[in-house]
Order: structure tokens, then sequence, then C-alpha cells
């Protein structure tokens, strides 16, 4: 008789089928990259057997016990049904959508261009479109974009541009052009924050952050320092953009601690100490990889982060992001089971 | 010194950034007489290899890679003026760009680097380069290699444009060509008629080595 | 958990300021509306209690008590013993403070 081959996919979606000593393999070998990368401790033989069950348990979709759901957040959600869908909808609306149909607990506002550095010259006018949307909703929205320190090079912006510079071997410049660009970073971020915090945003999700590598991530830390300092009843999302923070600087520091090379778990140390209220790890998935080893990875790098956080943590199961495969239609089937080996194995707070 | 110990102290002074012990090492493989080429194959350029692993954990950072990347460039340079005239390693010339529609230039950037450490002649097109500007350039640099970076699965349907111009342009079969980012995947290099899909840059200077070891 | 349709924006707005972990900032909510953890994620006993309270819903029937929006988070605010800066920030346009 031939040997039972479990349906389960690629880190890019397409199907495959494994055995179960095939999957046992790669949920062993997802889990030690985790270790060896991270220095973290791996899953326990109970939580290994409890995600192998999770990733062959029959069913589409599949889900947690009632009453252990979770909440979640977004980051550029209202403006998805507009961007990836092509509907053509007014963001006050798409809010509404979010709310009373699609049943999220939150909903971030977000201009199409998403980056602080755009917003702020349309500021004023995105605030007026988030009191609209406040007036007309009852759950807690967010302005959101990403920090994207990129964009303050040159041609787009004022500093030279690092990624052109290191190549040349021209470190000092390049560590002095990052540096310039933080500071321009924190000051549009808190202008923007502060024209939405006076039309009453509940909170301000720096999405992304750390994508333009350690600098990146300090300017989310200093912003929320600068925030909360300036508008303590505004909350801060810090969402990052891959599982550790690239060195393109390599030196920048937050509270004595160096930011280049920083897993999860210590990211989190770095977001509560800034003052923000909800953390958004990321641990990338591998497209070349199997589902069975991406999600073992993930629960190795996130079940350490919760283990240490003191405010909640919103792991992204976006596309390409915590075992989420990276392709534009989602299956739900490898969703379900990402969101629920997240939640019973990970102990997060929310999505 | 025995030749293990001087190709382990070769791929040290790489992995230190160590100029001096860099020198040394060549001034060892010299007196041992041991072959300029396998010391920089196996004791250098292997140096830069564990590098770059150490970079895709996350243990070392950018700025230490291209410290290191200068201190291979010093004695890298002084191998090949000893080799002229003799047998030279084959080296060959790449170009390489983030395709249209996408800024993400990181990791592109690193690949770029890290192959041309290796020996190989880099033309780094830049980000948001049209799939007609590689062909353009693979012709007029004689590329043996052409790179192709896509971070969004909205752009990377460029690297098949790419295989398409190629094609068009007459000279497929004189390239070789590699494609990486993140949504980016051997079934997807295989899908397009990609000669190589990279995951990241040490995967694209060990692909490259092997293409020119053949 | 359902936003709206149970109480997932009530255990969001916990979360957001008191920072609290998911287990606190639901079994805080459940205490305030005086219902167990299966019903605060349930939508069919949410609907009522929500309604009852007028703390916002996700079907909007024409009925006499409109309680979606803003006069919902008034409510939210009291019942939470939160401020909400939507509300903080009406007060002042209105007048209110």
């Amino acid at each position: 008789m031939q040997e039972k081959k479990y349906f389960t996919r690629m880190g890019d979606g397409s199907i495959v089928h494994m055995t179960e000593a095939e999957i046992r393999e790669d949920m062993k070998a997802g889990m030690e990259d985790a270790v060896l990368r991270g220095k973290v401790e791996p899953l326990t033989d109970e939580e290994f057997e409890h995600l192998y069950n999770i990733i062959t348990m029959p069913g589409t979709i599949v889900g947690v016990e009632p009453g252990m759901q979770i909440v979640t957040t977004s980051d550029s959600g209202s403006d998805k049904i507009n961007t990836k869908c092509g509907i053509p909808v007014d963001r006050a609306v798409n809010a509404m959508i979010h709310e009373r149909i699609l049943g999220c607990d939150s909903v971030d506002i977000g201009y199409s261009d998403y980056n602080y550095k755009t917003v702020k010259g349309v500021a004023k006018r995105e605030a007026t479109i988030l009191k609209h949307a406040l007036n007309r909703t009852t759950m807690p929205l967010f302005y959101g974009a990403m920090p994207n320190l990129g964009f303050y090079t040159k041609p787009d912006g004022p500093v030279d541009n690092w990624a052109v510079l290191l190549p040349e071997g021209k470190i000092k410049e390049s560590l002095a052009a990052q540096e310039e660009a933080v500071e321009h970073a924190v000051r549009d971020i808190v202008y923007v924050a502060e024209q939405m915090y006076d039309v009453g945003a509940d909170g301000i999700n720096l999405d992304t952050s750390g994508a333009a590598g350690d600098a990146d991530f300090l300017v989310s830390l200093k912003a929320t320092e600068a925030i909360k300092e300036r508008f303590p009843d505004l909350n801060v999302e810090i969402g990052m953009a891959g599982e550790f923070v690239l060195g393109m600087h390599g030196k920048l520091k937050y509270d004595d601690v160096r930011l280049a090379g920083l897993y999860p778990h210590k990211q989190v140390k770095l977001a509560e100490k800034a003052g923000a209220s909800i953390f958004g790890p990321v641990v990338n998935t591998n497209c070349n990889m199997t589902f069975p080893w991406n999600i073992a990875r993930v629960c190795t790098f996130i079940k350490a982060c919760t283990a240490v956080a003191e405010i909640p943590v919103h792991a992204n199961t976006g596309m390409g992001v915590c075992g989420v495969p990276m392709c534009e239609n989602l299956p739900a089937d490898i969703v379900s089971r990402v969101d629920k080996a997240l939640v019973e194995i990970c102990k997060i707070d929310g999505l | 010194m025995s030749k293990e110990l001087i190709l382990k102290a070769a791929a040290e002074s790489i992995i230190e950034s160590d100029e001096d012990k860099a020198l040394e090492a060549l001034a060892q493989a010299d007196a041992e007489g041991i072959d300029v080429v396998e010391l920089l194959s196996e004791g250098y350029s292997a140096g830069m290899r564990e590098l770059g692993d150490q970079f895709g954990r996350g243990e070392i950072f950018l700025p230490e890679l291209i410290f290191s990347t200068e201190v291979m460039k010093v004695v890298t340079e002084k191998i090949e003026a000893r080799m002229e005239g003799s047998d030279a390693p084959k080296k060959g010339v790449m170009v390489i760009g983030t395709v249209a529609g996408d800024v993400h230039d990181i990791g592109k950037g690193i690949v770029a680097s890290l192959v041309k450490t290796n020996g190989i002649e880099v033309h780094d097109l830049g980000r948001e380069v049209p799939a007609e500007v590689f062909v353009e350039k693979a012709i007029e640099y004689k590329a043996d290699f052409v790179g192709s970076s896509a971070l969004l699965t909205t752009t990377m349907t460029e690297q098949k444009k790419i295989e398409e111009l190629l094609v068009k342009a007459g000279i497929r079969d004189k390239v070789k060509t590699l494609v990486g980012g993140a949504p980016v995947t051997k079934r997807w290099a295989e899908k397009i008629g990609a000669d190589a899909y990279c995951e990241d840059a040490t995967d694209a200077v060990n692909v490259i080595l092997s293409w020119l070891n053949d | 958990m359902g936003g709206v349709r149970t109480a997932g924006d009530l255990v969001l707005r916990m979360q957001l300021s008191h920072k609290m972990k998911i287990n606190e900032a639901k079994k805080y909510v459940a205490e305030k509306l005086n219902v167990t953890l299966e019903e605060l994620c349930d939508v069919v006993t949410m609907s009522e209690v929500r309604e009852e309270l007028g703390l916002g819903l996700g079907h909007v029937e024409p009925c006499a008590e409109a309680n979606i929006g803003m006069e919902a988070k008034f409510r939210i605010a009291e019942l939470l013993g939160i401020k909400i800066n939507s509300v903080e920030r009406f007060k002042e346009r209105a007048g209110m403070k």
C-alpha cells in the first residue's frame, strides 16, 4: 500500500503532497534554522506534535476553539479594496466595509503612496478623510504608512543614496547619509501623527519598519518616543519589515542596544521601551521551502517573541510573511493553519 | 606553515577585514609554493563566502562586508598582477539590476558586491531598470551573465520580459540568466526559462562559479 | 475576533489604551459586559448585548436608536473607563468641553 501523503503547499503557494516523515523532517529543519539564526529555544515536543497535527488536520479551513479568538489590526487595510481589487470606493466607506461586512476589529486609513514622506504634503487632507471615517465607525481606526527611509535618498529625497555609496567603499559618507535621513523621517512622521491626533485617530501604524535597514527601524523607535511624549493618548503600533534588522549602517543603537541583527524577541523589547502599544513581528516566508518548514520556523521565532513581550504582539500574517504564501490570492487552507498555530502555540495577542 | 593553515589564515583575514594578515598569507603561500589561484578560491574566497553566510543570518552587517571587500580587492589585484601572462582563471562579465517598477535595490546591491569580490566584472544598472536596458547593456558589455532582481509579485513578470527580449535580440544562447528576489522561486525560473534561481548573494556567487568551472 | 459583530473592537481598545495582553483584555471586557469569554466571542450573544447597551453593531436596521459611530463610542468610553481620542476631539469641536 502506498504511504499516505498530506496536501500542503510550498512557500509560493503551489500544491505539494508530503508523507508524515517528510513533513516532520521539514518541520525539524525549519525549527533548527530559527534556533540557529535567532539563538532562541526550540519548540517543546508537545508543541512540535501540536504543530504537526495542525499541518495535517483534515478540512480546508481550521480554527480555534470558541472563546479563543483574537483581535486583528491591519496595514494599508482601508486602501486594499481599491488598490488590490480595483473597486473605486472612498476610504471612509472602505473603513465601514471592514467594520460591518468583514468583521474587522480595526483598520487603518492609508494613502495609496503608502509612506510618511509622501503623506506629509497631503497630511491635512488625509486627516479629513480619517475624521469622516472616525465619525461613522465604531471600531478603532489607525492612520498607517511606512517610514520608508529609502525615499529620503537622491533622486527622491535630500540625502545621498547609501546603497550606492556602500559598494563604492564610501563607508563614512554612507553612515552619515543614513543618520541624516533618520532625522528627516522622524520629523515627517511626527508631523503626520499630529494631524491625525487632532482629528481623533486611535493610533498611528508604523508599518514595514526596518525595510531599509537598522536606520529605518531607528526611525520607528524615535518617532514612537516623540509621538508618545507629545500626544500620550495617541497609540502606536510598530510593524516590522523582516525577521531581522538588516545592518545597512551597523552601528546604530537605541537604548544602548545595537539594532542591526536583532530578531523579533529583541526587537519587541525596544518597541516597548519606545512606548509602542502593539508590536507586529515578521518572519519571512521562504518561497522555495514547504509550509511545514516555514511554519515550524515561524512558530519558533514568534513564540520566543511573545514569551518576553510585555505589550500585545500582533504577528504579521499577510502575503509572504509568517508562513503565509507569497502569492496574490491567498489559500485559506494555509492561512487558517498559520493563524491557528500562532494563537495556540505562540500565544499571540492579535494578527 | 602547512598549506591548510595558510588557506585558513587567508580565509580568516577576509572574515576579520585584516589587510596585513591577508598580505602575510600571500607571502607565506609564495614561500611554500602554493598555487595562488587555489589560495584565492580556497582561502580568501572561502572567507568571503563565510561572510556572506554570516550576513544572511544577520550576524554581520553591510559596512563590515564592505570593509572585507576592500581587503579582498587588494589581494585579488596582487594575485592578478602575478598571473599576467599565465593561465588566468576564467572570469566573466555580469550585468545586474532591479527590474522596472521596482525600487528595492538593497539585495541586488549586496549580490553585485559579493559577485564583484569573486573576480567577476559587474555592471550594476541600478533600480527600476527596463527590460530593454538589460538587453542593451548585456550587448554593450558583452555580458556572460544577466542578473535581475524583483521584490514584488507585480514586478517579477519583468524577468519574463527580459528572457523574451534576449531571445529576440539573438543573444539568449550567449548569456546565462539569474533571477532573484523574495517572490521569485526555482519554479518561476523554470517557467520563464531563466538559467538559475538564486536565493541570496552567496547562492548567486556559487552558481556563477560553478558555471565558470564547467 | 469579529469586531462589532462580537467584542473585538472593545478588546482591541484595551490593548491600545492599557497595553493589555489578549487574555487580560478579554477578561476585562467580559467582566464589564457580564458575559463569559465564550459569549464575548459569540456573534449572537454579543449582537444582543451591544444592541441593548448601544455599543454599535454590524448591521444597521432602521431602528429608533441608531447606535453606530460616534454615539456608540461615547458609550464605549464610559463602559470601559477609557478615553477615546475621537470622542474627546468631537467634544471639543461640539463645544462640549
